[in-house]
């Protein structure tokens, strides 16, 4: 029954992990939390919080502080609802970064003296990790993007952020037909005996690998008649005309929720820094 | 007066020794709504790009002679301007859609090109392609429809007084085709803008344009007015071109002498009524092949759930509680709109996708406990875009991978036999994407029976296709009926569809409606109705004519109805 059971979850976890998964993901990482307070606020406030936050934790080593980031940080990744995919990454990534040697050190004996340090490279680590989780996919490309271009950026790069995002999907469904193909024609190794497994693994990677050449074929045959539409939809002309980039920073208001939120960041900052005097 | 004027037009694309467009003279009137015809890599493309400017502004090469767009010369003018007066929308739509959501996409170009409006323009240009209310969705959220009327709205959005549309209908069921073709109307008639299609469906052009241009090895053979140009019968066929079937009927009774000569040729149905008005019903042709009897159920498909994770909310169910069977031999069609799930039938049935409920037995065996790899000698997919299907770098390979790949015996005879069947041979070295579109699907064709599968699944083999490719790969098919036993192919296409099937499945929102032989399925107008299936003409004109006439091709329609 439980071997049944565990076969049974060891199924759905490869089963779920598969292209159409990443693909929904990316798709609700980027677009389907556009209803959020974070999404909701400007991207010029929210960079310059971004920067605070992404840099002067590395600077301050006070307990007090860094934790009072991390909770904040904590709290905004809740409200833009991240998607699941991101979060785990940035689990795992934090843990093999710095967590490993906090959790080991903390069993394996150790004390205040060693624990505290791993503790706060660890808040800072995961402190920075999630302000750019929740700038990044808490806004949808194009506010992000438009928040880039206000503050100089050149406008290819907003546009090919908001681009990239809006032919990711297309290529991933694309790669996905393109390993079907390998899956109904191929043939894989058994995969009963370890030896199998390890040999599947192989040719697994290796498929993988060798569905990029007919990706980045059909990318280029579509791309003529997108690179096309651009040009008549005067794509090089807005690039060096001032006024367009004007309009579309038009769009950009700093309103009441925006300054409401920086309060709160302040006032919680500025709170964990009396803590800090006064403990 | 004329919108369009081009004098003495030569051109030829760089490094190309001979020019693909011959000294060219055309004046197209304001308000015209003109449909291109001809063969395939005569140089309705190109020329249709000679007049947004994208030649020779964009693409360089070899121009001679003038082309005046509303009174600009093409060459004094830059493509942002031309765009401004000439639209364009490309057989390919989705790939000229660059913005993530609806409204931003229909309005780029307006804000790229700095007009204070663009918002405005935007909104406007998406009410009159009939996409009102999906302002704020995200492109992945509309229909193959939707997504082409999008792609239209971003050109109409520049208030351009010429809109060019290369292939407008190639990948829509017949509910969009019509929808598309409605708006096209409508933005001629009431708006007065000039409309140039790029068009093989003759009763389309039939139906709604007012002039037929033929092009013919890059030159123009004909402007003439529709019915005129339409009844030009072995000429456009001489060019690959099938005019509406009314006609060609008209057209053959003409020739045996059973209509008078001077009759003028039928271009509609509505044409055909008084045509064809002195012919009485003699009933139907030839009883209708029953066939064998089908053998044993080879694929069940039991109370299959299926799902889809969307963006937002709820998934989206596909099937639920889907019950279907197969039996040994069977040729089926698979119709119904774009959306209705016949690719994820198909995909079901290969093993791609796992349903969430229920089960499908294939050979009496459940295939959810089955590798994929090992389900392909018995069932094979051809996909609806053959690139997907190409992952080596010669067609030979291509063919050959699945049986090297199990160790099969003799596999590069057996390849070289396939591309001999599906003349192939001479192109065997190249890469699949770089064939014509025919071509593609022949390969993509002998790619799928390489194995020599029970169960052959195609999904839309002949969509995107130009008429005369499509006759070949009908014939194909025909051809196909005796080393394939059971064959399924999901299609819009319903000459297809009555020339080719046995037995109908009508998919409709996740259920099967409708499930029979051809009379069952046509003669069934509540069924018809509620999927929009549009029947080939000639079995429309038969009805029109006499209620219990059930054609489907010219020639049964030409048997059914005698003089008196």
């Amino acid at each position: 029954m439980e071997t049944k059971m565990k076969k049974k979850l060891s199924e759905n976890i490869l089963d779920k992990f598969s292209i159409d998964f990443l693909r929904s993901q990316v798709l609700k990482n980027a677009y389907g939390n556009d209803d959020t307070v974070i999404a909701g606020l400007d991207p010029r406030i929210l960079l310059v919080w971004y920067l605070f936050l992404g840099l002067v934790p590395w600077f301050v080593n006070n307990l007090w502080f860094l934790m009072a980031c991390f909770l904040l940080v904590l709290v905004t990744t809740l409200l833009a609802r991240v998607a699941g995919l991101v979060l785990l990454l940035f689990g795992v990534g934090v843990f093999t970064q710095t967590g490993y040697l906090l959790i080991v050190s903390f069993f394996f004996g150790g004390n205040a003296s060693t624990v505290i340090p791993l503790l706060i490279l660890t808040l800072k680590v995961a402190t920075c990790s999630l302000a750019s989780v929740t700038v990044f996919s808490g806004l949808d490309p194009d506010k992000l993007s438009n928040g880039l271009m206000w503050y100089g950026c050149p406008e290819r790069l907003s546009f090919s952020i908001s681009y990239a995002y809006r032919v990711l999907p297309m290529l991933m469904e694309e790669f996905q037909n393109i390993l079907l193909s390998y899956r109904m024609r191929g043939n894989p190794p058994e995969h009963e005996t370890f030896v199998g497994k390890v040999k599947y693994l192989i040719y697994q990677v290796k498929v993988v690998m060798h569905a990029f050449y007919p990706l980045m074929l059909n990318t280029a045959k579509r791309s003529r008649t997108t690179v096309e539409a651009l040009e008549i939809k005067g794509y090089r002309y807005a690039a060096v005309n001032k006024t367009v980039k004007k309009m579309k920073l038009a769009t950009l208001k700093v309103t009441y929720n925006d300054l409401l939120f920086l309060a709160v960041s302040f006032l919680w900052i500025s709170l964990s820094l009396l803590a800090s005097t006064l403990f | 007066m004329n919108i369009i004027e081009i004098e003495n037009l030569t051109y030829s694309y760089p490094a190309s020794p001979s020019p693909i467009l011959k000294n060219i003279s055309l004046q197209v009137e304001e308000g015209d709504f003109l449909a291109i015809v001809g063969n395939n890599g005569c140089g309705k493309s190109t020329f249709c790009k000679t007049l947004n400017g994208l030649i020779p502004h964009f693409i360089a090469g070899e121009f001679e002679g003038t082309v005046k767009v509303g009174g600009l010369n093409t060459l004094e003018s830059d493509v942002g301007t031309l765009a401004c007066k000439a639209g364009y929308v490309y057989q390919d739509f989705e790939n000229q859609i660059v913005r993530p959501t609806v409204l931003d996409d229909a309005s780029y170009a307006c804000l790229n090109y700095a007009m204070e409006d663009y918002k405005e323009r935007g909104r406007e240009a998406l009410s009159l392609c009939g996409l009102e209310g999906r302002e704020e969705d995200y492109i992945w959220q509309l229909s193959g429809g939707q997504t082409h009327l999008l792609a239209l709205a971003g050109a109409v959005s520049l208030r351009p007084d010429i809109l060019i549309l290369d292939e407008p209908i190639a990948q829509l069921d017949p509910g969009h085709a019509d929808r598309i073709y409605g708006v096209l109307r409508e933005l001629n008639e009431t708006y007065g803008k000039t409309i140039i299609v790029i068009e093989h469906h003759t009763e389309y052009i039939a139906d709604y344009c007012k002039h037929v241009m033929l092009m013919r090895d890059g030159g123009i053979a004909w402007k003439l007015p529709t019915d005129q140009a339409l009844r030009r019968v072995e000429e456009l066929e001489s060019c690959n071109i099938f005019p509406p079937q009314v006609t060609i009927a008209a057209h053959q009774m003409k020739q045996e002498g059973r209509l008078p000569k001077d009759q003028p040729l039928p271009t509609t149905v509505e044409e055909g009524k008084e045509a064809f008005g002195m012919l009485r019903y003699q009933g139907p042709a030839a009883p209708e092949k029953t066939g064998e009897t089908p053998g044993e159920p080879v694929v069940q498909f039991r109370d299959v759930f299926i799902a889809y994770r969307s963006v937002k909310g709820e998934d989206r169910v596909v099937f639920d509680r889907l019950n279907l069977e197969i039996r040994r031999g069977e040729k089926i069609a698979l119709i119904g709109s774009n959306g209705a799930g016949k690719s994820t039938l198909m995909k079901l049935m290969v093993g791609l996708l796992k349903p969430g409920a229920g089960d499908i037995l294939l050979d009496g065996e459940s295939i959810t406990k089955k590798r994929t790899e090992n389900l392909s000698r018995k069932i094979s997919l051809v996909y609806q875009n053959p690139e997907e299907m190409f992952i080596k770098d010669s067609i030979e390979a291509d063919i050959a991978y699945a049986m090297q790949a199990r160790h099969v015996e003799h596999y590069r005879e057996r390849a070289q036999e396939l591309l001999e069947r599906f003349r192939l041979t001479e192109l065997k070295g190249r890469d699949g994407r770089l064939l014509s579109g025919g071509q593609m699907r022949r390969a993509s064709l002998a790619i799928g029976i390489a194995l020599n599968p029970g169960i052959l699944l195609l999904d839309e083999p002949t969509a995107n296709l130009d008429i005369a490719t499509r006759r070949e790969i009908m014939g194909t098919l025909s051809d196909m009926k005796d080393i394939t036993e059971t064959v399924l192919i999901a299609t819009h296409d319903m000459q297809l569809v009555c020339q080719w099937a046995q037995r109908i499945v009508v998919l409709c929102q996740g259920r099967v409606v409708a499930d029979g032989t051809r009379d069952e399925i046509f003669g069934n107008k509540a069924v018809t109705d509620m999927v929009g299936i549009r029947p080939p003409e000639i079995f429309s004109m038969g009805q029109a004519l006499h209620s219990q006439a059930l054609c489907y091709t010219v020639e049964e329609f030409l048997q059914s109805f005698q003089e008196v």
